[in-house]
C-alpha cells in the first residue's frame, strides 16, 4: 500500500494535528544541521589540506577504505547463504539463529573486539592460528576480523529482507523449466535480490568504515600500521589537533550519508519501511 | 503423454491431501474443480514435482516420476497469478526454459519466436513484463510453459485474474492450442462456466480428496453428494424421508407437504437435490396427459428476476421453497409479457420428473 496518501479534507484540527508532527520533524533535524555546522565552522583550510596531505591519516584513509572492502566481501560471503537459509527455510533453532544474528547489532562493539582478544589470546584455539603465521592480533587482517563481526549483521539482515520481498513462486516455476536448485538461485533468486544486496554491502561498508571501539582494543592504534580513520580522529583530537581531527570525523560523515543514499536510491522504501 | 497418480498423499499442518488417485488420458483436458483450499494446487505441485509427497506414486505415460526433479518430467507448469520472472523481458521469460544460453542459441530463439507466434505475441518479446496487461501475462506465462513443448501442462486458475472477455478468448485459444500441440492438459479452476469451457472431464475436489469424477454434464445433472450439489450450484436441496414403493424402481421422497417420486429404492432421513432447470412450470390447472414418472405439484411464483439468458422463479409449494429457471418464451406463457405478480404470486403447476430428484449421499 502507497504510504503517502493524499491529504483527506479536513479543518483546523487537521492542520493543528501535521503541524505537531511536523514540529517533531524540524526540531530533530534542524538540532542535527545546528550540530553538524558547528563542525563545519570550526574546520579550517590548513586542518583540511592536512588531512589530505599527511601521509599517516592518508594511510589511516588507505587502511580504512581496503579493510572496509575486504570486510563487505566476506560480510557477503555469508550473508547471501545465510540471508537466504532465513529467508525460505524453517529448521530447529532458526528463531535462535535469527537473534544470534542481531547480537552484534545490539551490544557494544568494543565486546566484540574484546571477545577477540581474549579468544586468539587466552584460547587454545586462538592460539594456535596465530602460531600458523595468520597474526590478527595488532595486525591490519585484524582490523578487517573485527569490521565482519561486528557488520556482518547489516549484510546478513538486508540480504535476509531482500529475498523476503521475493515470491518464492518465482523459483518454483524455474524448477519446472529445467533448472536445479543453483539455477533457480543464481538465475533467478540472485537477479532480483540485486539491489538489495548491493544496499547490504553498503549499509556493511560504512558501518565497517566507522567503527572505533573494538579496533582500540584488539588492534591497537599504531600509526602507520593499525590506524584507520576513526582511530585517526581519537589520536589527532587526544594531541590537540582539533582541527584536523573535526575535518577526519566531517569525511566520515560525508562518507556515511553518502553510503545511506545510495541505499535509498538503490532500495526505494523496501529496506527502512 | 498420459499421467496417473496412484494413492498419493501428502501432508501440510493440518490439512492432508489423498489418499487420491487420478487418471489422465494422452490429450485429454481434465479440470480440477473444487472450492478455494480443497487441495487442488497442493496436487498441481505434488505432479510437477515441486513438493515430495508423503506417499504414492505419480506416473507419466507409464514411467515413474516421484523422485524425477521437476525439470525433467516433461511437464509445463503455469501458477496462480503467472510468476512471469520481473527481471527479463517477455523474450527472456520465454528464453528461460530453454537452456542457460537463452538468447545466444539460435535454435532456442527460433522456438520461443515460434511458441511467441502461436500465441500471438511477437510483438510483446522486447517488452518489460511489468507493464503487460493480464491477458497478455496470462499468453506469456502460457508461451513459456508451452517453449519447451511439454507433453503435460498443468494450469492454476490461469484466467481467473482476467476480465470475462478475455477469459472466454483465452479459453478458446488454449483449446485450439491443445488441438495444435496435443499436451495433455490439467487445469485447476473453481469457476464451473470456466470448466465447462475446457473440460473432457473433471475432478471435484473437496477436503484434499476426489469426492466425484466424470464429465462436466454428469456432475452437474448428477452430483452424488450434498457437497457436490452445492459446488454445482443446485439451489434446490431438500432434506426428508424416503420410503421404496411397491415395485421397487422408485421411492417416494417427503419433505415437509411436498411429495416427490425418484428413481431406486431408498428408505429413511435422505437429502434430494432438484435442478432448478429441471422443473418444468405449466400453466395453473394445466393437465399432463400421462402423470407416470413424476409429480404435479400445486405452486405459486412468488418473484422472477430476469437473469440474462433465463428467468428465475421462487415458488411457494405446500412443502419447502423451490426455485426454477425458465427461458422467457415458457414465462411468457404461463406469467404473461412483463405482467407484474399479484399480491400473494401466480398460481402454477410444477411437473418434477423422477429422474430429476436426485438423492444424495451422507445427510447433513
Amino acid at each position: 500500500m502507497e504510504r503517502h496518501e493524499a491529504p483527506a479534507v479536513g479543518g483546523l484540527e487537521s492542520r493543528f494535528f501535521t503541524a505537531t508532527i511536523f514540529l517533531f520533524l524540524f526540531l530533530f533535524l534542524g538540532a542535527g544541521v545546528l550540530l553538524l555546522s558547528a563542525d563545519v565552522l570550526y574546520v579550517d583550510m590548513p586542518a583540511v589540506k592536512t588531512v589530505f596531505s599527511d601521509p599517516n591519516i592518508l594511510h589511516a584513509l588507505w587502511l580504512s577504505l581496503w579493510t572496509s572492502t575486504a570486510a563487505v566481501a566476506i560480510s557477503l560471503l555469508f550473508a547471501l547463504p545465510m540471508g537466504y537459509a532465513l529467508s525460505r527455510y524453517s529448521f530447529p533453532g532458526r528463531i535462535l539463529a535469527d537473534t544470534m544474528v542481531d547480537l552484534p547489532i545490539v551490544f557494544p562493539p568494543l565486546v566484540a573486539g574484546l571477545t577477540l582478544l581474549v579468544f586468539f589470546s587466552q584460547t587454545a584455539l586462538g592460539r594456535w592460528i596465530e602460531s600458523t603465521g595468520l597474526t590478527f592480533v595488532f595486525q591490519p587482517r585484524g582490523i578487517v576480523l573485527c569490521q565482519v563481526l561486528v557488520s556482518a549483521s547489516y549484510a546478513i539482515r538486508t540480504v535476509k529482507a531482500a529475498f523476503d520481498e521475493i515470491d518464492p513462486r518465482l523459483e518454483k516455476v524455474a524448477l519446472t523449466l529445467g533448472s536445479g536448485r543453483w539455477g533457480a538461485f543464481f538465475r533467478v533468486a540472485l537477479p532480483l535480490a540485486r539491489n538489495g544486496i548491493l544496499a547490504g554491502g553498503i549499509l556493511t561498508w560504512a558501518r565497517a568504515f566507522g567503527i572505533f571501539g573494538p579496533l582500540m582494543i584488539f588492534v591497537g592504534s599504531f600509526r602507520g600500521r593499525t590506524e584507520v580513520l576513526p582511530t585517526t580522529v581519537f589520536l589527532e583530537q587526544s594531541i590537540g589537533h582539533l582541527e584536523v581531527a573535526l575535518a577526519v570525523s566531517l569525511l566520515l560523515i560525508a562518507v556515511a550519508g553518502g553510503a545511506l543514499l545510495a541505499i535509498r536510491l538503490l532500495t526505494g522504501k523496501a529496506l527502512f519501511r | 503423454m498420459s499421467l496417473h497418480v496412484e494413492n498419493l498423499s501428502f501432508r501440510i499442518g493440518s490439512f492432508r491431501l489423498g489418499p487420491l488417485d487420478l487418471a489422465v488420458e494422452e490429450g485429454e483436458a481434465f479440470v480440477v474443480l473444487g472450492p478455494p483450499g480443497s487441495g487442488k494446487t497442493l496436487l498441481l505441485e505434488c505432479i510437477c514435482g515441486l513438493l515430495r509427497p508423503e506417499s504414492g506414486r505419480i506416473r507419466i505415460s507409464g514411467k515413474d516420476v516421484t523422485a524425477v526433479p521437476p525439470g525433467k518430467r516433461g511437464i509445463g507448469y503455469v501458477p496462480q497469478d503467472y510468476a512471469l520472472f520481473p527481471h527479463l523481458t517477455v523474450e527472456g521469460n520465454i528464453l528461460f526454459g530453454l537452456g542457460r544460453r537463452g538468447g545466444r542459441d539460435r535454435e532456442a530463439r527460433r522456438k520461443a519466436l515460434e511458441t511467441a507466434g502461436l500465441l500471438g505475441i511477437e510483438g510483446l518479446l522486447g517488452r518489460d513484463v511489468r507493464g503487460l496487461s493480464g491477458g497478455e501475462r496470462q499468453r506469456v506465462a502460457l508461451a513459456r510453459a508451452l517453449a519447451r513443448r511439454p507433453g503435460i501442462l498443468l494450469l492454476d486458475e490461469p484466467v481467473s485474474a482476467l476480465d470475462e472477455a478475455t477469459r472466454e478468448k483465452v479459453l478458446g485459444e488454449l483449446r485450439d492450442l491443445q488441438r495444435a500441440l496435443g499436451f495433455t492438459m490439467v487445469y485447476v479452476c473453481h469457476n464451473l462456466e470456466e470448466a465447462f469451457g475446457v473440460a473432457h472431464r473433471a475432478g471435484l475436489m473437496g477436503g484434499g480428496r476426489f469426492l466425484q469424477v466424470g464429465t462436466m454434464g454428469d456432475l452437474l445433472r448428477r452430483p452424488r453428494s450434498l457437497f457436490a450439489a452445492r459446488f454445482m450450484r443446485c439451489e434446490n436441496i431438500l432434506a426428508g424421508e424416503a420410503s421404496p414403493l411397491p415395485g421397487g424402481e422408485e421411492s417416494l421422497f417427503r419433505a415437509e407437504g411436498l411429495e416427490l417420486l425418484f428413481a431406486g429404492k431408498r428408505e429413511g432421513p435422505l437429502q434430494v437435490a432438484l435442478r432448478p432447470e429441471e422443473l418444468e412450470i405449466l400453466p395453473a390447472g394445466a393437465e399432463r396427459e400421462d402423470r407416470r414418472g413424476g409429480v404435479l405439484l400445486e405452486a405459486r411464483v412468488t418473484r422472477v428476476e430476469d437473469r440474462g439468458g433465463y428467468e428465475k422463479l421462487e415458488l411457494a409449494t405446500a412443502g419447502p421453497r423451490l426455485s426454477a429457471h425458465i427461458s422467457r418464451e415458457t414465462r411468457r406463457k404461463v406469467l404473461g409479457e412483463g405482467a407484474p405478480l399479484r399480491e400473494g404470486g401466480v398460481p402454477v403447476r410444477v411437473w418434477v420428473r423422477a429422474g430429476a430428484v436426485l438423492p444424495l449421499d451422507g445427510v447433513e
